[in-house]
């Protein structure tokens, strides 16, 4: 099997403190609306009256988890597929790039990419999303966002040996299921996380923020 | 809903009813020449035909608001290989070729009949083919809304309820014209005219038959599969319930209400006048609609995913 670069990312270790999207942002010059890797925090549970106490009320299975997510470099990157420029291609290593050059700003990548991966740059007209730091990957180094974050959550390099060291789950709420593009990705789930496509929680951010 | 998702209605709801009307007069003329001869056939479709034309030309010129950066809208059919959206670009493009070649040859009798009926033949599959991929382009896996039959089947009845009725306001207002000027040969015209718009009155109560069919059904459907999909469909009936429903209502009144006067006073001659008006109405009710229902389209599909 040809070189597939990716990310693992430890649910349970997040903090939600989005230093990786600040790094993201800072290290590629992104406007405040551009987030090439977003922190998305999940959760769900209710409340119900405390029999024991009127008119107090008791947690039901309260729950909140978030993740950080970015490109994932698919297998199948269903961008690059449906891409009427041939804009976007896959590199020798794995890692999804988009050529701006090229790019029409159809958007319809947008549409497809099941990750919100691609973000579309609104002064240039043309579509950007994570490089996996293709750089500083040159050069051996971490994409930023590895070295940004405080809880060493994420984790960039060859996918195969991300694997063998902590296992094979690639998809959590509220991420999709992985059967749609074959994300290069790796999670360790945080203990309340639920399936993809069976939870019921709900995306806690303002929708302007992810 | 922004100017990009304006140029993407009117683009499609703009090419579907050029394919839609190029087919219909094909039909139309291959049994107007049998009825009549070719000279009729040519007299009831030609002024008709040179009308598709420029509406499909719009209709690509539209499309181009939709992109970011239209001077590198040429880069579009660079993936015919796997992207749907570069086929629908390319097939848009051979479909107004080749149809505007063969609209010119049959104005200007350029080319033996049987070159143009070949001409003709290629236009209007090419046609068929470019609504197939317009459909195919929201086949997406993670678009739930829209990974449905029903975005096939509803892109072809808009293409021939816009085309059928597109082609009767034609044929109603070439009738017109005729009428006024060459007095003499209105006679045969009349009753060619009349013919046709009878066969376009059946089939508009037919199609919208389909349609009226097809909206609730996907609704349901999406509605029934819960998730993104349940989202979508409460999006239809909830938010754009309303809209959804005059769309539904408008059609009905143009393509099914409006259908049955107009085939009841094509039977008759002498209400000529009438009938012009009563296709006029239809055609613009359901243009309303199908341009509602397309807004509808756009304005309710949900992403799986983040």
């Amino acid at each position: 099997m040809a070189k597939q670069l990716g990310f693992y990312f430890n649910a349970s270790a997040c903090t939600a403190c989005k230093a990786c999207q600040v790094a993201c942002q800072d290290k590629n010059n992104l406007s405040a609306a551009m987030r090439w890797r977003r922190v998305v925090s999940y959760g769900g549970g209710s409340w119900v009256p405390d029999p024991q106490n009127a008119g107090l009320m008791l947690p039901n299975n309260v729950f909140v988890y978030s993740i950080s997510s970015a490109c994932y470099h698919c297998v199948n990157p269903l961008c690059a597929e449906v891409c009427p420029a041939a804009a976007i291609s896959k590199k020798d290593n794995g890692l999804v790039l988009i050529n701006q050059e090229q790019c029409i700003g159809c958007r319809y990548c947008e549409w497809a990419c099941p990750y919100g991966a691609p973000a579309y740059d609104q002064a240039r007209a043309v579509m950007t999303k994570c490089t996996g730091c293709d750089d500083l990957v040159a050069q051996g180094k971490n994409p930023v966002c590895v070295d940004a974050c405080v809880m060493r959550a994420i984790e960039f390099g060859d996918i195969e040996q991300l694997r063998a060291k902590y296992g094979h789950v690639d998809s959590i709420e509220p991420l999709p299921e992985a059967k749609y593009t074959g994300p290069a990705v790796v999670i360790t789930p945080h203990k309340h996380s639920q399936a993809s496509g069976k939870g019921t929680g709900k995306i806690l951010n303002l929708p302007e923020e992810v | 809903m922004n100017v990009r998702e304006w140029a993407l209605i009117s683009f499609t709801i703009l090419a579907q009813m050029s394919v839609g009307a190029f087919v219909v007069l094909g039909i139309v003329h291959f049994l107007a020449q049998r009825k009549a001869g070719s000279e009729e056939a040519d007299r009831l479709s030609d002024r008709a035909l040179l009308a598709i034309g420029p509406v499909m030309v719009l209709g690509l010129l539209v499309s181009l608001l939709h992109l970011g950066n239209p001077l590198n809208a040429y880069r579009a059919v660079a993936n015919v290989g796997s992207s749907w959206l570069s086929r629908e670009i390319l097939f848009g493009a051979l479909f107004a070729v080749v149809g505007g070649a063969f609209a010119i040859a049959q104005w200007r009798k350029i080319g033996s009949f049987a070159m143009r009926n070949l001409l003709a033949w290629l236009a209007a599959l090419i046609g068929l083919v470019l609504v197939y991929s317009m459909a195919s382009v929201y086949m997406l896996g993670t678009q739930p809304a829209w990974n449905t039959w029903a975005t096939p089947i509803s892109f072809f009845v808009t293409t021939l309820l816009l085309g059928v009725l597109a082609m009767g306001a034609a044929f109603v207002a070439n009738y017109a014209y005729i009428q006024r000027k060459y007095p003499g040969c209105a006679d045969a015209q009349c009753g060619l005219m009349r013919a046709a718009v009878r066969w376009i009155a059946v089939a508009a109560v037919v199609l919208v038959g389909i349609e009226l069919l097809v909206v609730p059904l996907q609704v349901a459907y999406l509605a029934a599969a819960g998730g993104v999909a349940g989202d979508s469909a409460a999006l239809m009936y909830g938010e754009f319930g309303l809209i959804l429903a005059l769309r539904l209502a408008l059609v009905f009144i143009g393509a099914g209400v409006l259908g049955v006067f107009l085939y009841q006073n094509a039977l008759s001659p002498g209400r000529e006048k009438v009938l012009g008006y009563l296709t006029y109405a239809a055609f613009a009710l359901v243009l309303v609609s199908e341009g509602l229902g397309r807004f509808i389209f756009y304005a309710t599909h949900l992403r799986i995913g983040i």
